[in-house]
């Protein structure tokens, strides 16, 4: 797990463009959206698309993302658990 | 008397403000990101940007350093400010960019982020967003560069009363890493001489 | 003097017809272009579009002596709409006092993605507007506004701007845009599409439906407007300052635009607002907000999505030109889609067709960059 979450992280990171984030500075269980990273509506899709293309994972309401995006450690376990890839 | 007024100009090699060039060690978009962390530093959104919004970012940002508004839009004054972009590439790079993630139908994952800009006019959205500017944002898409053109355009902004100023600007990028960019910012009343102050610029950009 | 800006003629051409007086009867009438689509190109996810007949559109353009192989689709709507516009309006297009403004969100993008018999410059903007403006062999390098979603009211406004300046005695303000898996799946990617026909302002709205038009309007300089001619007023353009793709909370933007409207008239005088209205949870939600705050809650609103979809480039054109139509012909047009309020302002919106004796409108649009849009129409004399 621990593994899968340092993973996730560089994967966020990349794809939201996070420049000066380094994995360390996410904490597990702080909320991705709000305070912290600065994330917005634009985000919250592209993680969607992470979870499609390096998961096979397909979240056709993005309302379903609120509560698996609510932290690195509550994303890490949905993918763990419906990831088709 | 006509007023001094101040431009930026950036290309993929050169940053010049007012004539004095920026050191840099960069070209392309890593300069942009270098200009960005030696001059600007607290807006990581920069990071999200495509190329066209970046090198719109950096340049009206180093025009708001030179002409001393510290951090502008808060006041009534600069709120009715409004943004007139032009341009003949427009969101041409972005549309590449976004075409790669679904021309393949075995890899086809649509990116928002890449297609939001998709749309040119995004860059003065994300200029408007950093200044507050809750004036008229535009951007117009023209077959070359032409100073008469984009003089006129400008001066018709002042149609609306509201107006007081206007970040006017040419912005192109055809591809990742290539992009040419000047602005200036224009008072009302302050027209005379704009068409050839304009064209001043865009000998210098090359244009 | 100033200059007052007179409509001399207009042209929507659409699945719902190929003249403004078509379309206008088939909206009047309750039809809708869309239908459900499964998939198209390598878009395998289902949508809801009006998308307009390519056979038809070629029988179109041969009528008007257009040749069918020399433009691409999105040159040949732009085409097909201004020229008989032009024609209608009396205007020698080949001026030098008549300006082009073209109003379109991708153009010809499709070249990007297909093998096509077009040269790759008919990508930018300028080159594919100087199709059409070298058609009527007008000599002005065209302006291309491209403001996303808005661009059809912004060139209405530029236009205006470009004939009081005096610089120019006339201007012809064409949009239109292609609906391609290019635009289809970045709005499939925003989750912003419904694969059902849509709902504006309804409680159970469940996002928008793309749609294919061209329209055109014919603007021009007058001492005077005439007795039951069209003069285009005033316009206005704001920008939210809040987010680059959500519309503001507190619909800002939209809320000074039209609050610049209302410098020209009262909403006593206004015999609707037809709004954006693109049947997301957040535009709707937002219009709602800035009516209310301009104190037009009560003055009654339509939208046009749930007959065209959302045709961008021509959506600003397109909906002026139906209102032009509605308020000569006293008439308030339904929303189609709508049953159950669903805003968190009500606003007076109606799935019937409403009487009025209102002879002035605002069009209203929003877009992606924050930008807003305003503009107002009034019917001169009386009638």
């Amino acid at each position: 797990m621990e593994e899968m979450i340092l993973k996730l992280k560089q994967e966020i990171i990349e794809v939201l463009n996070l420049e000066d984030v380094q994995p360390d500075d996410i904490n597990n269980d702080a909320p991705l959206f709000g305070e912290g990273l600065g994330l917005d509506s634009i985000d919250a899709l592209e993680l969607i698309v992470l979870m499609e293309k390096n998961y096979g994972i397909k979240l056709q309401d993005p309302a379903k993302g609120k509560e698996i995006f609510k932290s690195v450690n509550v994303m890490a376990d949905y993918i763990q658990k419906n990831r088709t890839k | 008397m006509e007023k001094e007024f101040s431009y930026v100009i950036l290309d993929s090699g050169r940053a010049v403000v007012n004539g004095r060039s920026l050191e840099h060690e960069q070209t392309g978009n890593a300069m942009l990101a270098e200009l960005y962390r030696a001059h600007i530093g607290d807006w990581p959104k920069f990071f999200k940007m495509d190329t066209l919004s970046k090198a719109g970012f950096v340049a009206s940002e180093l025009l708001f350093k030179e002409t001393g508004e510290t951090r502008c839009g808060q006041d009534e004054f600069t709120a009715h400010r409004a943004v007139v972009l032009f341009g003949t590439t427009a969101s041409l790079c972005a549309d590449t960019n976004y075409q790669e993630t679904i021309s393949d139908r075995d890899n086809y994952y649509p990116s928002p982020a890449l297609f939001v800009y998709t749309l040119p006019n995004i860059v003065t959205g994300e200029i408007a967003i950093r200044g507050h500017f809750r004036g008229e944002t535009s951007f117009y898409v023209v077959e070359r560069p032409d100073a008469a053109q984009m003089a006129f355009h400008i001066a018709c902004a002042f149609d609306d009363d509201v107006t007081d100023s206007v970040l006017a600007g040419w912005v192109d990028s055809r591809r990742n890493d290539d992009f040419q960019t000047f602005f200036t910012l224009v008072e009302r009343g302050a027209l005379e001489g704009l068409e050839d102050r304009i064209r001043t610029i865009m000998n210098n950009l090359n244009i | 003097m100033e200059r007052l800006i007179q409509c001399m003629a207009d042209n929507v051409v659409s699945p719902l017809g190929l003249d403004s007086a078509a379309n206008y009867e088939s909206v009047k009438a309750g039809k809708s272009g869309l239908s459900r689509y499964g998939s198209m190109g390598n878009v395998r996810t289902p949508f809801t579009l009006s998308r307009m007949d390519r056979g038809v559109l070629d029988d179109a353009c041969r009528s008007l002596g257009i040749p069918t192989d020399r433009y691409t689709f999105f040159e040949k709507m732009l085409l097909a709409s201004s020229v008989q516009a032009v024609e209608n309006a009396g205007i020698d297009a080949s001026s030098p006092r008549v300006l082009f403004v073209v109003s379109t969100t991708k153009g010809n993008v499709s070249l990007l993605g297909e093998a096509q018999d077009f040269p790759r410059e008919r990508v930018l903007l300028g080159v594919a507007a100087r199709q059409v403006s070298d058609y009527f062999g007008n000599p002005n390098s065209p302006l291309v506004v491209c403001n996303a979603c808005i661009s059809g009211v912004c060139a209405q406004i530029e236009a205006m701007r470009a004939i009081r300046s005096g610089r120019y005695d006339c201007a012809v303000v064409v949009g239109a845009d292609e609906q391609s898996p290019f635009i289809i799946s970045g709005f499939l990617s925003f989750k912003a599409i419904s694969d059902d026909f849509c709902r504006p302002f309804d409680s159970e709205r469940r996002g928008l439906n793309l749609g294919e038009c061209a329209a055109t309007v014919v603007l021009k300089a007058a001492d005077s407007v005439p007795d039951g001619c069209w003069q285009l007023v005033a316009g206005a353009i704001r920008n939210d300052a809040n987010h680059i793709s959500g519309p503001s909370r507190t619909g800002e933007g939209s809320y000074l635009a039209l609050k610049e409207m209302l410098r020209f008239c009262t909403p006593d005088d206004l015999a609707f607002v037809n709004v954006h209205g693109t049947a997301t949870a957040y535009n709707d939600e937002m219009e709602s907000i800035a009516l209310s705050r301009a104190g037009l809650s009560d003055v009654p609103v339509t939208g046009l999505k749930g007959y065209y979809g959302h045709t961008m480039g021509a959506a600003g054109i397109m909906e002026s030109v139906l209102s032009m139509y509605a308020v000569k012909d006293h008439t308030v047009l339904a929303t189609r889609g709508f049953a159950r309020q669903g805003t968190s302002c009500p606003v007076s919106v109606s799935p019937e067709l409403r009487r009025t004796d209102g002879r002035q409108f605002i069009k209203l649009l929003s877009g992606f960059g924050g930008c807003n849009a305003a503009l107002l129409y009034r019917l001169n004399g009386l009638w």
